[in-house]
């Protein structure tokens, strides 16, 4: 197990060389210079005060040393200050000679996206486990016909267009649901218990759209694991020693049906970090996908540069965790690997 | 092609796609206005029968636009997985039929791209390039093809050890010959099921991506254009943002009913669940 990990963990050096040639290469190829955006804003810039802004980003040399000087920061976590948003530190806190600390923009913004996709992996999970295993027991009668259609609509429904519905639809013409950000106004004054209320109450509906896309396939590839599983040999002589059928299901082909889902959990990651820049534009949180829109806008390299490359690497770690997980949950890997 | 009738999710999906090809290619003439005559004097009308889908903030006639829109949906879609597919099965077959270090470059290399949340990348592209339907498209063929790349090889891996195909190699067949003539016609399977759903997901990150305003521009129509404009009219107009959605919503149905129901006709394992 140990061999394994240290082998799994030494193959994330290379990859993550990769990810950060890319993500520097892709904003760099690109036309269009960060001193012509934010002289843009400001006639008073002149050519000089141009040439200032290049040299303090380095950008006036070669790709090769601008990349080299990226690498050598970011390795030791430095992904440098924003060219927008008053120069505010990309990753983490910092202090300045007066001892003002000035947060990190990813340091706000992640633990906010993580929080949407975790509820709504745990939701996900849930939910789809019940409907494909609904669908798997009844296969070919009506729960498990509804049951598809349900999920090839999910999966086809465009997430944006179904959030503008629902928002206005719960926000604006019943005004039950909070429409934008994730906290009311005056959220500092409220009591510990009414502030989980009233967090609750903003997260309804973007985790709600989150979720959407998962639902969908993974219930279609729990139902699809099921009926494989279901014919297998084991299950047969399981029936056959006349176990209850409610064992049958649960007990034994559900938990060979879950394995595997480990694996598609860690590779939906950037599908789900990826997918929560529209979310969260339409409902105005602040978390990394808004983050990365307005970066982008903005063109704000370092904030980019910084979003892409921590977005793989929290990629690359899940797929870690998964991997680990699979082999720790399945116990023809586990002695595998150990042998 | 009988037993796609006999398959009621691919047979529902193919009904789909070719209602909307139909539309997309006749839009000129099934369109009873120019989809970007603006008419100051029936400015946000609601559905009725001289205007089906209402018209929007300039005048405009939203089935028209419709129609016209898409057009430019099924093209990116199109475009996009042509694109997306060449890449994949080129790269694809070279790993799995070269195997050794060509085989374990190209496949960290999917990983790499695999790692880096898509939307992302597709977003810095595009925001760094002038958006147009063409970079679009481009954009998001790039961005998609390792999937198909794992599937093609995957093929190839098990395909290469055969005996018509090391009988072909014996004869003195080329390895071109061998590829375009023996590998690759009996790997289509994979590469035609993901091409179908892949043109579904394609129409998704266009019509996300006009949303946000960064893909099809005005006056161009694109369902997701058209959707971004109903969002600033969303309290008095329901009718600019519900058909655009819903036309979405259809399109990508049919892609992925007929991908789904594909699979589940050509791919040999499935056949003992159907008892």
């Amino acid at each position: 197990m140990l061999n394994y990990l240290i082998k799994r963990l030494l193959w994330m050096i290379p990859m993550l060389i990769g990810i950060s040639l890319i993500s520097f290469f892709i904003m760099h190829l690109a036309p269009g210079d960060i001193t012509a955006s934010e002289s843009a804003f400001n006639p008073k810039a002149s050519e000089e005060s141009r040439q200032k802004l290049r040299a303090l980003y380095n950008l006036d040399k070669p790709l090769m040393t601008q990349y080299s000087l990226w690498l050598k920061r970011i390795v030791k976590l430095d992904f440098g200050n924003s060219f927008a948003s008053h120069q505010r530190p990309v990753l983490w806190e910092t202090k300045d000679a007066k001892g003002n600390i000035s947060k990190g923009m990813i340091q706000d913004a992640l633990p906010i996206t993580l929080m949407i996709n975790l509820i709504g992996l745990l939701i996900i999970f849930a939910l789809s486990i019940f409907l494909g295993v609904v669908s798997a027991v009844n296969q070919n009668r009506w729960p498990d016909r509804l049951i598809t259609i349900i999920v090839f609509i999910g999966f086809a429904v465009p997430g944006f267009w179904l959030a503008l519905l629902l928002m206005y639809w719960t926000g604006v013409t019943h005004s039950w649901l909070p429409i934008s950000g994730l906290h009311s106004a005056g959220f500092e004054k409220m009591g510990h218990f009414e502030q989980y209320i009233d967090l609750f109450k903003h997260l309804i509906l973007p985790v709600s759209i989150s979720c959407l896309g998962g639902l969908a396939s993974i219930s279609l590839y729990v139902r699809n694991g099921m009926l494989d599983v279901l014919q297998q040999d084991y299950i047969t002589t399981a029936r056959a020693k006349g176990l209850p059928e409610n064992k049958i299901i649960y007990r034994h082909a559900l938990r060979n049906t879950l394995l595997p889902l480990i694996t598609i959990i860690g590779l939906s990651i950037p599908g789900l970090i990826g997918g929560s820049v529209i979310g969260e534009s339409i409902f105005a949180i602040s978390g990394m996908g808004k983050l990365f829109f307005d970066a982008v806008l903005m063109r704000d390299f370092p904030v980019v540069m910084g979003i892409l490359t921590i977005g793989s690497v929290l990629t690359l770690f899940g797929n870690l965790i998964a991997d680990i997980g699979y082999a720790w949950a399945d116990p023809r890997i586990r002695r595998g690997i150990s042998n | 092609m009988k037993k796609i009738i006999q398959n009621p999710l691919a047979l529902g999906g193919l009904i789909i796609i070719v209602a909307v090809l139909f539309v997309a290619i006749f839009a000129p003439w099934l369109s009873p206005y120019d989809p970007n005559y603006i008419d100051i004097t029936s400015i946000l009308l609601p559905p009725s029968f001289s205007h089906l889908m209402g018209t929007d903030g300039l005048g405009r006639d939203v089935f028209s636009r419709m129609l016209y829109g898409s057009r430019i949906s099924l093209l990116v879609g199109f475009v996009a997985v042509g694109i997306a597919t060449l890449i994949g099965t080129f790269l694809g077959a070279i790993a799995g039929f070269y195997r050794g270090y060509i085989d374990s470059i190209i496949m960290r290399f999917v990983d790499i791209m695999l790692s880096i949340p898509t939307f992302f990348l597709i977003l810095a592209v595009i925001a760094f390039l002038t958006p147009s339907i063409w970079n679009i498209m481009i954009v998001i063929g790039f961005t998609s093809w390792m999937g198909v790349t794992r599937l093609v090889r995957a093929e190839f891996l098990s395909l290469r050890n055969r005996e018509y195909i090391l009988a072909a190699e014996a004869m003195g067949a080329s390895d071109f010959r061998l590829i375009s003539k023996h590998l690759l016609p009996n790997s289509l399977t994979p590469i035609i099921v993901s091409s179908v759903l892949g043109i579904a997901s394609a129409v998704l990150t266009e019509s996300g991506l006009s949303f946000l305003g960064l893909g099809v521009q005005a006056p161009q129509s694109s369902w997701g254009n058209i959707l971004t404009d109903g969002k600033e009219y969303i309290q008095f107009a329901w009718w600019l943002s519900l058909f655009p959605g819903l036309a979405i919503l259809i399109t990508v149905l049919g892609y992925n009913l007929l991908g789904e129901g594909l699979r589940d006709l050509l791919d040999p394992k499935n056949k003992n669940q159907k008892k």
